[in-house]
C-alpha cells in the first residue's frame, strides 16, 4: 500500500496564500490573546487551589456553585470534570493559609450539602511565591529548547535554515496558544510540557526535509532552489504524511480515552502534530526559499554585476 | 553468514531477553490482587513476596497509586547562612521522624536550595491528616494565665488606644464623638458591668473543661454601635467564670485585626493574647473561640518532654488526653513552677494556640501532666506524635500542594494503560496494512521498544506518571517514524532496481543520518523539560527521553538485523516493503 506514488505538489509555489493564512491566525491569535487579557493560566502559574470532588448522589451543579458560594468561596469557579457526578472546583489564592484552604473548603461543603457523600479526589495548592517561579521556569524552558535547537541545527546545517525551523516552531506554538485561548483553556504545567513536545515533534519532521533538502542540493546542482526544495518536500511526503498520521491516531486516542487528568495534554500534543506537520511543509521549507531569494540570491546578484 | 551479523544478532537478543527479565517483577507485582493485598497485612510470608515484587517492580508516580507531593517552606528570615542550614537539617530530621508514623511504604523527603523541603508520600491515605501533622511547628509551650486585674488594665489601654485612634481618623468628625458621649454614659455603666471579671470562687471544675461553658448565666447582649465605638476592644468579649474570654467566632477576626494592629502594642511586654484551638460552643448555641491573656515569659517547652503517649480520659469517657512524662530537669521547674501558683492557671499551648488552661490544684512533683482537650484517639494519638518528634526550630509553610486520591490514582492508570493498548494497536494494525510484511519487522521493533523502555524504567528506579504513559504511547507514534524513515529509503532503492539486499544496505546506510538528526533535537527538548519539570511532567520527560533512545536501537540496529537476515537467506527475492 502507499499514499503518495510519485507526487509533484508545488509547495513554495503554495508559499503566498499560505504565509498569508498563517499570517492571518497569528493575528487572529494576537486578537484573542488581546481580548482575553493574555493567556489563561492555570494555578500552577498564578498560585491558588483546585479540589476535584466525586458527589453522589449527583447533585445539580447549580446548587454546588451555591454551596461553595456559602462556604465563603466567593468567585471559586465550579465545573463538571469528566464524568457527570465529578466537579472541578477552581479557587483563586485566598486569605487563609494554603495549607487549610481546602481543606475548609472541603469541611464546609460537607456541612452545606449533608445529604451527599463528597469525595476528595484530587487537590492542587500552589502559593503565589512558587506560582511565580513555575511561571518563569517555563518561559526559561521554553527559551531555552528553542536556543539549543538554533545552535544544534546552525552546527549541523547553516544558519539559515535554523532561522527557518525557528520560524515554523515559533508558528507551531503561537497556533496551540492561540487555539487555547479561543477555546478558553487553561496553560498548565503539562500544557507547557506539551508546548515542548510540540517543538520537538514538528522540529523532527522539519529536519527530514531539511536532511534531504541538503542532500538534494549536492546531487541536483543544475535545478533552481525552489526546485530542489520542492522535490525533497515531495520526495518526503509519504513518510511525513505516515508518521503524522500515525502520531495524530496515538495523541488522539489519548485525548479521547486517557482520562480527563491529561485532556488538555493531548489536546494540544493532537493539535500540534497536525499544526507542526503543516509547518515543516508549508512554512518551514518555503521560508528557506523565501531566505534564499531575497538575502543571498540578491547579495550574489550584487556580487556578479560588480 | 558473516560474523557481524550473528553478533548483532546475539546482543538484540540478550537485551530483550534481559529486558523481559527486568519486567517479571512488575507483571508479578500488578498480578496481585486488591483481596491479597489486604490479605498480606496479616500474612508476613505473602507480604514478604508482595513487597519483594513490588520492590522491583517499575515505580508508578503519585499521581498513579495516589499520594501527596508538599513542598515546605522554612522561614529563615533573620537567620544567617550558617543558622538556616541547620534549620534546614533539623527540620527534615524532625519531618522524617513525623513522616515515618504515617506507615508510608517509600516516603522521600529532600532538601531543595536555600529553605525549601519537598516530601512525597505515595499510597498516603489520610492527606489531611498529614497536612496537619506535617505542617505543624508543634510549638509546646507552658505558660501562665495572666491575673484578672492585670487584664483588666490592658484591656482598658486596649480600648483606650483604639478610642483614640477612632477619634483621630477624620471618618465621623470630633462633633459627632462628642455628640455621643452623653447617651454613652448608660451604655458604659451597662458595659463595665458586663466586663468585671469573673475569677477564682465560681470555680468548681479543676479544670478548664471547655467543651460548654455550662456556668455562663447570661446570654450575651447585643452590642451596639456606641457600646463598640466606646469600648472598641472588650465589647467584643464574653465573660466566663474563668481568667479568659470568649469570643463569638464571627468575631475572632475582627479580634484578630485588632491585637495585630500596631496600637495594640499599648499593653506592653508582659501579657499575650491567644486564641484557644478548637471552636466551642456557648451554652445559648452560639459558636466561639476562648482568648486567653498570658505571661509573656515561656514558664516550659516541650523541649523538656522526654514521652508523650495518648490515654483515654478517665472523667469523660470516650474522650481522650494526651498523657507527658518531662526530663528531670524539666519536672524540677514544673514542680516549682507549679508549687509556686497554686491556684493559678496554666496554658498548655501549641503553636500559638491554647490546648487547654486548666488549674494548679496542688505542686506537682514528677513531672507528669495531662493535656486536656476534646481530643478523638486520633487526635490524641497525633498530638502526642508531634511531641514525641519534637518541635520544629522555624516556622514552615506549605508553598505547593499536589494530592491525589487512591481512587483517582488506579482510574488513571485504567484509562492510561486503555489509551496505551489501543494507541499502541492502531499504530500496529495501519504498519501491517500499509507496509505488509516488513510491517511485521516494524512491529518487532515497535512492541521491543515498548519492552526495552519499561525495563530501564523498572531497572533504574524511574517514575511512571500518567504524562509518563503518554510519553511511552507517543514514542510509539515517533519510533514509526524511524522506521517509515528506512522503508521508504529501501523502497526508492529498490525503484533504482537495486537488489534487495544492496537497496537494505543502502536504505539503513542513507536514512541513519536523518534519523540520528531529527531524535536529536526531540532528544534535547526531552532533556530541557527534564531538567524543567517535577512529578507527573518529570515523568514524561523520562519516558520520552528514553523512549528516543530505545527507539533509535530498535530501528537502526533490530530492525536492521532481521532485514538483514532475511534479505541475506532470500535475497534475490522480492521482499514486500
Amino acid at each position: 500500500m502507499e499514499f503518495f506514488r510519485d507526487p509533484k505538489i508545488n509547495f513554495v509555489g503554495a508559499m503566498k496564500p499560505v504565509f498569508t493564512i498563517s499570517i492571518l491566525l497569528v493575528i487572529v491569535t494576537i486578537l484573542s490573546l488581546v481580548l482575553h487579557r493574555g493567556p489563561r493560566l492555570s494555578i500552577d502559574f498564578t498560585g491558588g487551589t483546585i479540589v476535584q470532588v466525586r458527589i453522589a448522589p449527583v447533585p445539580d451543579i447549580a446548587q454546588l456553585r451555591a454551596a461553595v458560594e456559602n462556604a465563603g468561596f466567593v468567585g471559586a469557579q465550579v465545573q463538571e470534570f469528566g464524568a457527570e457526578d465529578e466537579f472541578l472546583i477552581n479557587f483563586p489564592q485566598m486569605q487563609t493559609d494554603l495549607l487549610e484552604a481546602a481543606q475548609v473548603m472541603m469541611q464546609r461543603l460537607r456541612e452545606n450539602l449533608p445529604d451527599y457523600q463528597i469525595e476528595l479526589r484530587r487537590e492542587e495548592s500552589v502559593g503565589p511565591k512558587v506560582g511565580g517561579e513555575l511561571r518563569t521556569a517555563a518561559a526559561n524552558a521554553i527559551a531555552l529548547a528553542l536556543l539549543l535547537i538554533v545552535v544544534y541545527i546552525w552546527f549541523r546545517f547553516v544558519f539559515r535554515y535554523g532561522i527557518a525551523a525557528i520560524i515554523a516552531l515559533i508558528h507551531d506554538v503561537t497556533l496551540t496558544l492561540g487555539i487555547f485561548s479561543l477555546l478558553d483553556l487553561e496553560i498548565s504545567l503539562s500544557v507547557i510540557a506539551a508546548f515542548l513536545t510540540i517543538i520537538g515533534y514538528s522540529l523532527n519532521d522539519t529536519i527530514v526535509v531539511f536532511d534531504r533538502i541538503r542532500e538534494n542540493m549536492k546531487l541536483r546542482r543544475k535545478e533552481s532552489y525552489s526546485d530542489v526544495i520542492n522535490r525533497s518536500i515531495n520526495e518526503c511526503l509519504s513518510r511525513t504524511f505516515l508518521t503524522s498520521l500515525t502520531t495524530f491516531c496515538v495523541a488522539i486516542t489519548l485525548y479521547l480515552v486517557g482520562g480527563p487528568v491529561i485532556h488538555d495534554f493531548a489536546f494540544a500534543l493532537s493539535f500540534g502534530v497536525v499544526i507542526g506537520t503543516y509547518s515543516s511543509m508549508f512554512i518551514a521549507s518555503p521560508v528557506l526559499v523565501f531566505w534564499y531569494e531575497h538575502f543571498i540570491a540578491e547579495k550574489k546578484r550584487a556580487g556578479a554585476s560588480m | 553468514m558473516n560474523r557481524s551479523l550473528q553478533i548483532r544478532g546475539a546482543l538484540c537478543l540478550v537485551i530483550l531477553l534481559f529486558s523481559l527479565y527486568l519486567l517479571l517483577p512488575t507483571f508479578r507485582a500488578a498480578s496481585f490482587s486488591a483481596e491479597e493485598r489486604a490479605a498480606a497485612l496479616n500474612d508476613p510470608a505473602l507480604k514478604a513476596k508482595i513487597d519483594a515484587a513490588d520492590m522491583k517492580a517499575i515505580r508508578r508516580g503519585l499521581d498513579l497509586q495516589g499520594g501527596m507531593y508538599l513542598v515546605l517552606e522554612i522561614d529563615i528570615t533573620g537567620m544567617s547562612p550558617e543558622q538556616a542550614q541547620d534549620a534546614r537539617a533539623r527540620v527534615r530530621e524532625i519531618l522524617s521522624n513525623r513522616v515515618d508514623q504515617f506507615g508510608v511504604s517509600e516516603p522521600v523527603i529532600q532538601s531543595v536550595g536555600e529553605s525549601r523541603i519537598i516530601i512525597q508520600l505515595p499510597g498516603l491515605q489520610d492527606p489531611e491528616r498529614a497536612k496537619n501533622l506535617i505542617g505543624s511547628t508543634a510549638r509546646l509551650e507552658f505558660r501562665l494565665l495572666k491575673k484578672p486585674e492585670d487584664t483588666q488594665v490592658a484591656a482598658n489601654r486596649l480600648d483606650e488606644a483604639f478610642r483614640r485612634l477612632a477619634e483621630t481618623t477624620p471618618r465621623d468628625g470630633g462633633q459627632a464623638a462628642a455628640a455621643t458621649e452623653d447617651s454613652l454614659a448608660q451604655d458604659t455603666a451597662a458595659a463595665a458591668g458586663d466586663l468585671a471579671l469573673t475569677a477564682g470562687d465560681s470555680l468548681q471544675d479543676p479544670y478548664g473543661h471547655l467543651q460548654t461553658v455550662d456556668p455562663l448565666d447570661h446570654t450575651r447582649p447585643a452590642v451596639s454601635d456606641s457600646l463598640r465605638r466606646q469600648f472598641p476592644f472588650s465589647s467584643y468579649l464574653v465573660p466566663t467564670p474563668w481568667p479568659y474570654f470568649a469570643v463569638l467566632e464571627q468575631d475572632v477576626p475582627a479580634v484578630q485585626r485588632l491585637l495585630a494592629a500596631p496600637e495594640a502594642r499599648v499593653i506592653g511586654r508582659d501579657i499575650e493574647f491567644q486564641f484557644g484551638m478548637e471552636r466551642e460552643m456557648l451554652q445559648d448555641g452560639t459558636v466561639a473561640r476562648m482568648l486567653y491573656p498570658l505571661e509573656t515569659t515561656v514558664a516550659l517547652t516541650g523541649d523538656r518532654l522526654t514521652i508523650a503517649r495518648e490515654r483515654p480520659d478517665q472523667n469523660r469517657p470516650g474522650n481522650w488526653t494526651v498523657a507527658f512524662d518531662m526530663d528531670r530537669m524539666g519536672a524540677r521547674q514544673f514542680a516549682k513552677l507549679t508549687g509556686d501558683n497554686v491556684g493559678g492557671f496554666l496554658a498548655i499551648s501549641l503553636d500559638g494556640r491554647v490546648k487547654s488552661a486548666p488549674r494548679i490544684n496542688s505542686r506537682i512533683p514528677g513531672g507528669s501532666g495531662v493535656i486536656e482537650g476534646t481530643f478523638t484517639t486520633a487526635q490524641a494519638a497525633d498530638l502526642a506524635l508531634l511531641l514525641r518528634a519534637g518541635a520544629l526550630p522555624a516556622d514552615i509553610t506549605i508553598a505547593e500542594e499536589r494530592t491525589v486520591g487512591p481512587s483517582l490514582g488506579s482510574d488513571s492508570i485504567r484509562q492510561g494503560v486503555r489509551a496505551a493498548l489501543y494507541g499502541s494497536l492502531l499504530v500496529i494494525l495501519f504498519m501491517l496494512v500499509y507496509y505488509g510484511w516488513s510491517g511485521v519487522i516494524t512491529n518487532i521493533a515497535l512492541v521491543s521498544n515498548i519492552i526495552i523502555l519499561m525495563a530501564v524504567l523498572a531497572q533504574f528506579g524511574l517514575v511512571l506518571t500518567l504524562p509518563g504513559i503518554a510519553g511511552i504511547i507517543l514514542t510509539v507514534g515517533m519510533a514509526v517514524d524511524a522506521n517509515v524513515l528506512i522503508n521508504e529509503r529501501i523502497r526508492e532503492e529498490l525503484r533504482r532496481a537495486k537488489t534487495v539486499r544492496a537497496a537494505v544496505q543502502a536504505g539503513y546506510q542513507n536514512s541513519t543520518r536523518t534519523i540520528v538528526d531529527a531524535n536529536i533535537t526531540t532528544l534535547i527538548v526531552g532533556l530541557v523539560l527534564w531538567n524543567f519539570g517535577t512529578g507527573p511532567i518529570l515523568g514524561f520527560a523520562v519516558t520520552l527521553c528514553i523512549g528516543i533512545v530505545t527507539s533509535m536501537f530498535t530501528a537502526l540496529v533490530l530492525t536492521r538485523v532481521i532485514m538483514e537476515y532475511i534479505s541475506r537467506n532470500k535475497g534475490h527475492q522480492k521482499v514486500s516493503v
